[in-house]
């Protein structure tokens, strides 16, 4: 069943953007681009392996692109998605740096699933901080935001290394999927990476620590869940 | 910053090679001066100023933008001949008789005479060139081997070639030698 | 009797004008193939001419009419442009301005009366071709003998030939605007930049970049390229013949999608006597920066028996094209070290340093009064010299403090547009008509160029009413160079040097900067307007222009065949 909501999700996604591209050709002010910024292997202190990814593309125009977004996280050990969503939003310029954006995500890890619509901006902030800050509000009318900030600096011009910053809050508690009011988690990651083949193949490696926050870290206690996790990063950054 | 008269009176003063006399605007200044011969180091081999009673020939050229109608003359050694210049063009020209050593040392001085604004391209301003320098020099020089020339003027030199030299006739207005504007004296 | 007589007479003269048409034209075969582009280092699939890219070198002969077929061997629409052409707009070739564009499997015949000489070239004007290859070169012999003497000529065609498509690149400009930047500013730079300048000061200076969110190595867009002689890499050293003592004539085009290059033959001085194909008072320089689709010819003139090098190091440093001049065949010239110090942008790049601006004002500068020097008082040679040395030493094409200002790799002369005077001025001076305000606009984070804040697709056309003169105002809001291209009319590029302005096709205006150019508004019809670097231009730095009344042009015989 969830296979098959995923291969729908991942075909409709793909038509959309395969759709969009045929038109590209037509008319060359139509862009579409795709890129992975985590596509990796994690392997963490307690044993755990991890195959994780979060990434993106989009087709569109300069003044309005239709954007998916993505990221997951799957359990090798234990064989179950750990995170799973989708997001489809569209994207339009609100000023020099920043676009606003409007859509939809699904969330479909192994637990429950939820529907959710959502607003954000994604942008550049001043000194090259690369930001995506978005709200959702849930089928179940739970609300929650989530910052993410990313910052590459270069060692040289092909060398790189990327602190990232996750940050999620809910503004209501969901028992169901097990999230409380308050901070709910934070992501921390540091990976070196190293641009291969132009910018499109790009190996890392890298740390990443994963925290669930407030009542959220009491609720995965209670479950006897870790509620923390440090992983040593491998993988790929692509960019087509 | 360099004082302009100063820096430029320096240049003149031990300049072996002038700008030449501003024929065409007066008379042909040098047409009988012999006393102007001594100004060259290279006067002995390029020639020097001829007599009209010497003169057995007369070669014309026109100069146009920016060559002259003649790629070459042939001289005897020791001939003297009357040159009648006539600049058709539309900008300053000259008809200077010296060794390629010496255009190259004269470019650089019409080079900083346009840089100053003594000379345009297609005028030269004489209130400039009269100038004094300050102790009875001016930049309009005699010099008996060449002429320089606004467009629509004609003037005359005549001159005493040597016995062997490798000479040009060449206009030093800045950019012109390069492009072409020089022919050579062919001695026999 | 009368009457027939008079048929036969009229027969007669229409014989003879059919005659001598017949003799002034001129014929010429063009295909538009796909061809492979072999590099050395690179193998790529591009587009060129007869077979070949570079295309081959049209020569025109002033006063005739060209017939030009091109049959597109495509399977999309193609098109050519004649840079710096001035035709019958029909003739242009600009798809969706001047004519539909030439089909998969057609052939177009371009009709041109041939009413100037000079040096040129030719280029498609559809999608990404002529980044991919189509371009090559035009000699129009003049009707009158030309100013200067050369002993032989050379084409020397530069390109920035990039192992992508042009398509590929906009698509990865658009995803990541400095994706082609290999110069960026490193953790290594900051370190050296702290050890020379102190923490606090390399802070803040880094400090106010970021928080325009702008980059100082943003030079070249697109990096990676390889640069081209001919159609020739380094490695494989376009040569051209001399004989010791000879002038050679050295035409220059700069084909480039992107790049401008600084030209250098160290060992020989370069007398620049034409520019944009029309001649200019002959300047001896040591180097000279080409923007993107100017040309340049100088004549050099090697004395000795040995091979020089023609350098050509991209303005950003991150190419270079090189070729030989040589006194034989196989005989290759040293090249000379490369500059590896990349420049930076300024602060006065962005704009930022008012202090350049009454610099910037050249039209304060002109006047209409040329002779300004011939007027002077004696007493003010002190006043005036020192102006004159400010010419000399600042290239007032450049904002006072620019990172860009280039400087001559011998410590030489490097030319300036100030030094470019018209040999003999192609229109009499007189005051515009009014003036048009073209600010050159964009946002280098998300790729988008426009003037006036608006792209192409979303803009006005310019109108101008034929018989006007019109004068551009061009402010740069950028921090790139943009090389602007009129189509079909002649841009007098305002030095301040009165009559003597020079009159060209594309007009290098640099960051921070203002420049303006005239023009006589002296040809009917709609024409293109845009900045020349291919990704700008498809970006949307573009404007169509239509030129208002004058002579009804009568529709010319020129469909497909």
């Amino acid at each position: 069943m969830k296979t098959l909501t995923l291969a729908a999700i991942g075909g409709g996604v793909l038509a959309t953007i395969l759709s969009f591209s045929f038109t590209a050709k037509a008319d060359n002010h139509i862009f579409y681009g795709i890129q992975m910024e985590q596509f990796e292997y994690r392997s963490g202190d307690e044993d755990e392996n991890l195959f994780v990814w979060d990434g993106d593309a989009f087709v569109g125009t300069d003044e309005l692109k239709l954007r998916w977004q993505g990221e997951g996280e799957r359990d090798l050990k234990n064989d179950l998605y750990e995170n799973f969503e989708n997001r489809l939003v569209l994207q339009t310029p609100i000023s020099d740096f920043f676009d606003a954006k409007a859509g939809i995500r699904l969330d479909t890890p192994s637990t429950t699933d939820r529907w959710y619509g959502t607003v954000g901006i994604m942008g550049l902030a001043p000194q090259w901080f690369e930001v995506d800050a978005d709200l959702f509000v849930s089928e179940t009318g739970d609300g929650s935001a989530r910052l993410d900030v990313e910052y590459e600096g270069l060692l040289t011009n092909r060398l790189i290394l990327t602190p990232s910053l996750e940050l999620n809050a809910a503004f209501s508690e969901d028992r169901e999927i097990e999230v409380g009011r308050g901070f709910s988690s934070a992501e921390i990651g540091l990976r070196l990476s190293y641009d291969l083949i132009d910018r499109a193949v790009a190996p890392y490696i890298g740390v990443a620590y994963e925290r669930k926050l407030g009542k959220t870290a009491d609720f995965a206690k209670d479950d006897g869940e870790d509620y923390e996790a440090t992983y040593l990063v491998t993988g790929l950054r692509l960019l087509f | 910053m360099p004082n302009f008269k100063n820096s430029l009176m320096r240049r003149v003063s031990v300049s072996t090679f002038i700008l030449g006399a501003l024929v065409g605007l007066q008379s042909p200044a040098f047409a009988g001066a012999g006393h102007s011969g001594g100004h060259n180091d290279g006067a002995s081999e390029i020639g020097a100023p001829g007599e009209i009673s010497d003169v057995r020939r007369t070669i014309r050229i026109t100069m146009e933008d920016n060559f002259y109608d003649k790629e070459k003359i042939i001289v005897r050694g020791g001939e003297t001949v009357r040159f009648v210049i006539e600049n058709k063009g539309e900008f300053v020209h000259e008809f200077n008789i010296g060794t390629a050593a010496m255009h190259a040392g004269h470019q650089e001085e019409m080079m900083m005479m346009m840089e100053h604004g003594a000379l345009e391209a297609d005028k030269i301003n004489m209130d400039m060139m009269e100038m004094d320098m300050g102790n009875g020099m001016t930049m309009k020089h005699d010099d008996p081997n060449s002429v320089l020339l606004e467009p629509g003027k004609s003037a005359e030199v005549i001159w005493t070639f040597p016995k062997d030299a490798e000479l040009e006739y060449a206009c030093n207005v800045p950019g012109h030698y390069e492009s072409g504007m020089v022919g050579k004296v062919r001695l026999q | 009797m009368k009457q027939k007589f008079a048929r036969s007479a009229l027969w007669g003269v229409l014989a003879a004008i059919a005659v001598s048409s017949t003799a002034n034209a001129a014929n010429y075969d063009l295909s538009v193939d796909y061809v492979t582009i072999d590099t050395g280092e690179m193998k790529t699939t591009g587009i060129g001419y007869n077979g070949s890219s570079p295309g081959p070198t049209l020569r025109l002969k002033e006063g005739e009419e060209a017939v030009i077929k091109v049959t597109n061997n495509l399977d999309e629409a193609t098109s050519i442009h004649w840079h710096g052409l001035i035709l019958p707009y029909q003739m242009d070739g600009v798809p969706e301005i001047s004519f539909p564009g030439i089909a998969p499997g057609e052939t177009f015949t371009y009709r041109i009366p041939v009413s100037q000489s000079g040096t040129y070239w030719f280029h498609s004007h559809s999608g990404f071709q002529e980044p991919d290859g189509a371009y090559g070169s035009i000699i129009i012999e003049p009707k009158k003998r030309e100013p200067f003497k050369f002993d032989r000529e050379y084409v020397v065609v530069l390109k920035d030939k990039h192992p992508h498509s042009g398509a590929r690149i906009l698509r990865n400009l658009k995803m990541m605007p400095d994706y082609y930047n290999r110069n960026q500013r490193t953790l290594g730079d900051f370190i050296s930049d702290v050890s020379e300048n102190g923490f606090g000061a390399t802070l803040s200076e880094r400090g106010d970049w970021g928080s325009m969110r702008m980059m100082p190595t943003d030079i070249e867009d697109v990096q990676g390229f390889v640069g081209l002689i001919n159609g020739k890499s380094p490695e494989q050293n376009w040569t051209g013949l001399f004989k010791a003592n000879e002038r050679v004539r050295l035409r220059f085009i700069n084909a480039s999608a992107m790049t401008y290059f600084d030209v250098r033959i160290p060992g020989l001085e370069m007398t620049v006597v034409q520019a944009d194909g029309n001649n200019v008072q002959p300047v001896k320089v040591d180097e000279f920066r080409i923007s993107v689709a100017e040309t340049y010819d100088v004549i050099v003139q090697p004395t000795a028996d040995k091979p020089y090098a023609i350098m050509a190091e991209s303005m950003g440093r991150s190419g270079y094209a090189f070729g030989s001049l040589s006194p034989q065949e196989g005989l290759k010239a040293e090249m000379p070290a490369r500059r590896m110090d990349a420049p930076l942008l300024t602060m006065a790049d962005m704009g930022m340093d008012h202090g350049n601006m009454p610099g910037m004002d050249h039209s304060s500068m002109s006047s209409g009064n040329e002779n300004s020097m011939a007027g002077m008082d004696h007493s003010n040679m002190a006043g005036m010299d020192h102006s004159q040395m400010a010419m000399s030493k600042d290239d007032p094409f450049y904002a006072a403090g620019s990172g860009l200002t280039p400087k001559a790799a011998n410590g030489g002369k490097f030319l300036s547009y100030a030094d470019l005077k018209a040999q003999k001025p192609l229109y009499p001076e007189r005051p515009a008509t009014r003036e048009i305000e073209l600010r050159l606009t964009g946002n280098m984070e998300r790729y988008t160029w426009s003037i006036n804040g608006v792209k192409y697709e979303d803009a006005e056309p310019i109108r101008l009413k034929y018989g006007e003169r019109v004068r551009f105002k061009f402010v740069n809001e950028t921090m790139m160079s943009h090389p602007m291209h009129l189509h079909g009319m002649w841009s007098i590029l305002d030095t301040g040097n009165g009559k003597w302005d020079p009159v060209k096709h594309t007009i290098n205006i640099n960051p921070g900067m203002t420049v303006y150019s005239e023009t006589e508004v002296d040809e009917p019809g709609q024409w293109a307007f845009h900045c020349h670097l291919s990704y700008h231009m498809a970006s949307g730095m573009f404007r169509k222009v239509i030129v208002e009344g004058g002579p009804a042009v009568a529709a010319l015989e020129n469909g497909v065949q």
